[in-house]
């Protein structure tokens, strides 16, 4: 592989985490989007950028007098509302916006709509026309939104979104849930909607060669996670670099809380869903609540989880690093030396971990337990040596330390994306083959989720 | 691009003539069942070495990394179809008790000559037990065929519960183990069991369809390891009981993508179009053939080249046969998992139903929990996407002896490449 290529493109990333505590909002995060339940969209067209530094064509929608986003908006209801989508068109060519799983009406509140086959469409009439679109938001989960006007195309040009409903009684966080009941409770909220691209359809759009676009031998090139690749998944939402990418797919979370991934899959192929760290709790397929009656009695863990097509799944996530055999804070070893070099490393100090600020460590017995540790790993040493740094190739992510919230001694220009010493636990598409950027490996349908110390702020 | 090659060899031969290359390496196998004094009962089991250590029961594991050959099933006298591979080779049977070499000290310093162009595939299957503490052991080695290639290799234990990164072998979070060099992983696996997998992490698209992949799987503590007291999980109904389990790891391969890579060619990332269906690393027939297959010709001309003589046993790169053997009666536990970089899979086994009672290393039912209600499905086939695993129990009481098939019901993937009838496909054997 070239490395050199690896090495560009994941510096692009470090920048955004740095970006990232630019906008501090304490405390639990939700998915970002628009709240109704009356939404004005309407749609643009731009350029994205992959993470090979390629800029793409694209089709999209946006809030009326906003900017078209890729994907389109998140539109967030709560159960029971009735939902308006008004949607003007300023694209060359008939829109229109259909939910799967959701039976829509469209009536032309002005102008002419179009009849179309799957919904009614706004034509190409440079706004002229707006349709609205009205459904009853009766269950809560995850939707898929796309357009229902040659979707082949038109959702492969960017044409598509997520709705979120939200479950009767929602309450403030970090009481959230996502279905009502007690076992959909989580603190965090994660979108992952995936997508998938074959940039000579785009190149054809652009230059109006209709003609020239031939699905039968798709050759998909980039997949993303919320309109991103790696590693531009990583950067901050908002970013001003991606300009019509708002959303990002970084994951923050402290030991021992909860977050809830909702992912979609917009793309043509199935992607199943890896989460290293631990096993995700499988609680929702295309919005509906695995219960037969006792809570999430029909869930499931997972380390996988196939998202089809059309698909949607809610799953939460946890990690507190329970049974793992040694003490994952450190609270008995010498943390900022670890035992690199085959050395059993140094004789803690009060640079590790002293709470009462007198200048000496305290004793693994004189520290209290943090609230998600587990007991039984309490004081136990790190098992093992770890070899010197010679014979480690370290990544950016890596803080020097195997302690949760701890940073060592690396090399020069090694590490530095990870100033929380928190643990980065990938999150992508077990397809290998679409973890590229155009042929440039690493990218594409991958992100992190970063367990960070408790002690550290989580800002989104 | 030969005559690159070239120049870069006569490179690296000038490295080692100054004595630089022995200085990289620092083989340490990292076993307390070899290292510490009070290890009791140290012996060779399940392809591991295993002791007590007062209350403790561990068992250690050591393999390395690089690169080698593997046999595809379409060979022939005039073709012998070698395909290039990355793998990983179990060097344990080097150490005591009952090792090649009388000493860890010994073992250690052959690792690296053992280790060369030695990859496996799929890789040596890991078989430990929830009650032991797990050190396994990586030691990459140079690659011979791509000297130019500077790659790291790791282990990750794919869907290990509640990890730390420092054991999760992506090297982006933590490190990669350079060549030459050891990283010993520790796992503790009390409350683990379950069918897993594992692969190499670093530049994981390119080293996995290389073929960095094998089977894992951790025995639950309710699992006596003899049968008829034998189960999948810790069931409180013995729900999962089984009689004999065999792993299957779903792998494929683009011959045009391992030929750009030994060639030092542009890697074809989004054209990878697998058309070497496997499983456990062999195209059907392969895949009945109980031994392990030859050593590819080409792995015994390179060693040799290299001044390194090729055991027709130990250095087969193919170790793992996938044929399913029973007693009519007996219930089979197929551990079922894919590491297949690009496609899903629908496998199934003809005429036998399968249920499935556990899938990602959880039984597979509500909540995840033993008392939860059953989600178990009895299926015809079942469809995998790389990274899954599925535990699948066919119970074959009433079934009439003979022999029937596990395969891909894409039937396109029955296929060796161009030859017909071969690939993801092998016998189920009812006596």
């Amino acid at each position: 592989m070239n490395t050199l290529m690896k090495r560009k493109s994941l510096l692009i990333g470090v920048v955004l985490l740095l970006v990232l505590s630019v906008s501090p909002v304490a405390g639990a995060y939700d998915i970002p989007g628009v709240t109704g339940p009356a939404f004005s969209l309407t749609t643009g067209k731009g350029h994205i950028t992959t993470g090979d530094g390629n800029s793409v064509y694209m089709w999209m929608y946006g809030v009326q007098g906003g900017t078209a986003q890729y994907p389109g908006p998140t539109l967030i209801v709560n159960q029971g509302a009735t939902v308006t989508i008004n949607l003007t068109n300023t694209l060359p060519v008939p829109v229109s916006l259909v939910v799967d799983g959701i039976a829509v009406t469209a009536t032309a509140v002005s102008g002419t709509a179009l009849p179309g086959v799957l919904t009614k469409e706004v034509p190409a009439d440079n706004g002229a026309t707006t349709v609205q679109y009205q459904f009853t938001a009766s269950q809560p989960g995850t939707y898929l939104y796309h357009s229902g006007t040659n979707p082949p195309l038109q959702v492969e040009m960017g044409l598509l979104g997520v709705i979120i409903v939200r479950p009767s009684g929602f309450g403030p966080a970090p009481n959230r849930t996502a279905y009502g009941d007690a076992d959909s409770a989580y603190i965090h909220e994660k979108l992952f909607l995936l997508t998938d691209m074959d940039i000579r359809v785009h190149d054809a759009v652009q230059k109006g060669n209709y003609t020239n676009i031939d699905f039968t031998d798709y050759r998909d090139v980039y997949w993303f996670i919320n309109g991103r690749t790696l590693p531009d998944t990583l950067s901050a939402a908002g970013a001003p670099w991606l300009k019509y990418q708002p959303y990002d797919a970084l994951v923050l979370m402290n030991p021992g809380q909860t977050i809830l991934y909702r992912m979609v899959n917009a793309s043509r192929d199935p992607h199943p869903m890896h989460t290293h760290g631990n096993h995700h709790h499988v609680i929702g397929r295309q919005a509906r609540f695995l219960s037969a009656g006792a809570g999430a009695d029909l869930s499931n863990n997972a380390f996988t989880t196939v998202v089809y097509p059309g698909d949607t799944v809610d799953a939460i996530m946890t990690w507190t690093g329970a049974g793992i055999g040694w003490d994952i804070v450190g609270h008995g070893d010498d943390v900022d030396n670890p035992p690199l070099g085959f050395s059993t490393g140094g004789a803690p100090g009060p640079e590790d971990i002293d709470n009462n600020n007198n200048g000496v460590f305290d004793t693994c017995a004189a520290q209290t337990l943090e609230p998600w540790e587990d007991p039984a790993d309490h004081c136990k040493l790190f098992p093992l040596k770890l070899p010197g740094a010679q014979d480690l190739t370290f990544g950016q992510f890596y803080g020097g330390s195997p302690f949760l919230g701890a940073l060592g001694a690396l090399p020069p220009g090694k590490g530095g994306f990870n100033p929380w010493g928190g643990f980065f636990f990938m999150q992508h598409s077990h397809n290998e083959k679409e973890l590229t950027n155009n042929n440039i490996f690493p990218g594409g349908m991958a992100t992190f989720l970063v367990v960070i110390a408790p002690s550290t702020l989580i800002v989104e | 691009m030969k005559k690159e090659r070239i120049i870069i060899q006569a490179f690296l031969l000038v490295l080692i003539a100054f004595g630089i290359h022995p200085a990289w390496a620092h083989v340490s196998f990292q076993c307390p069942c070899l290292d510490d004094p009070a290890a009791q009962n140290v012996v060779k089991a399940n392809g591991n070495i295993e002791c007590n250590i007062g209350a403790r029961n561990i068992a250690c594991k050591h393999i390395s990394a690089g690169d080698g050959f593997a046999l595809m099933a379409d060979r022939t006298a005039a073709e012998p179809s070698e395909l290039y591979i990355f793998g990983f080779h179990d060097v344990t049977y080097l150490y005591p008790p009952n090792g090649v070499y009388a000493t860890k000290a010994e073992a250690d310093a052959a690792v690296q000559g053992d280790g060369l162009l030695a990859a496996e595939t799929s890789a040596p299957t890991i078989n430990a037990s929830e009650t032991q503490e797990f050190y396994l052991t990586l030691s990459t080695v140079p690659m011979v065929m791509r000297p130019d290639l500077f790659d790291s290799h790791t282990v990750h234990f794919h869907g290990f519960p509640n990890a730390a990164t420092v054991f999760d072998g992506e090297p982006m979070v933590t490190f990669g183990v350079n060549q030459g060099a050891s990283l010993t992983y520790y796992y503790n696996l009390a409350g683990r069991g379950g069918t897993y997998l594992y692969h190499c992490h670093f530049e994981a698209t390119e080293h996995m369809q290389m073929g960095m992949l094998g089977n894992l799987f951790i025995r639950v503590a309710k699992d006596t390891g003899v049968a008829p007291n034998r189960f999948a999980y810790n069931d409180t109904d013995n729900s999962t009981r089984f009689d004999v389990d065999f792993p299957v790891s779903v792998i494929s391969f683009d011959p045009r993508f391992h030929d750009a890579d030994q060639s030092i060619q542009p890697l074809p990332f989004a054209d990878m179009l697998d058309t070497y269906p496997l499983f456990n690393g062999r195209g059907y027939p392969d895949t009945i053939n109980p031994n392990f297959l030859p050593v590819p010709q080409q792995k015994i001309d390179e060693r040799a080249a290299r001044g390194f003589t090729t055991d027709p046993v130990t250095h087969s790169s193919q170790k793992l046969p996938s044929k399913i053997t029973a007693t009519a009666g007996q219930k089979i536990l197929i551990r079922l998992s894919s590491v297949a970089t690009v496609d899903l899979y629908t496998i199934s086994a003809g005429g036998l139903p399968m249920q499935i009672v556990g899938k990602d290393a959880v039984i597979f039912r509500g909540r995840g929990a033993a008392g939860g209600l059953p989600l178990y499905q009895t299926v015809n086939s079942v469809n995998i996407g790389g990274g899954e695993s599925y535990d699948l129990i066919i119970d074959t009481a009433g079934i009439a002896a003979g022999t029937y098939f596990l395969y891909s019901t894409n039937l396109n993937e029955l296929t060796n490449e161009f030859q017909e009838f071969g690939g993801m496909m092998t016998e189920i054997v009812i006596q």
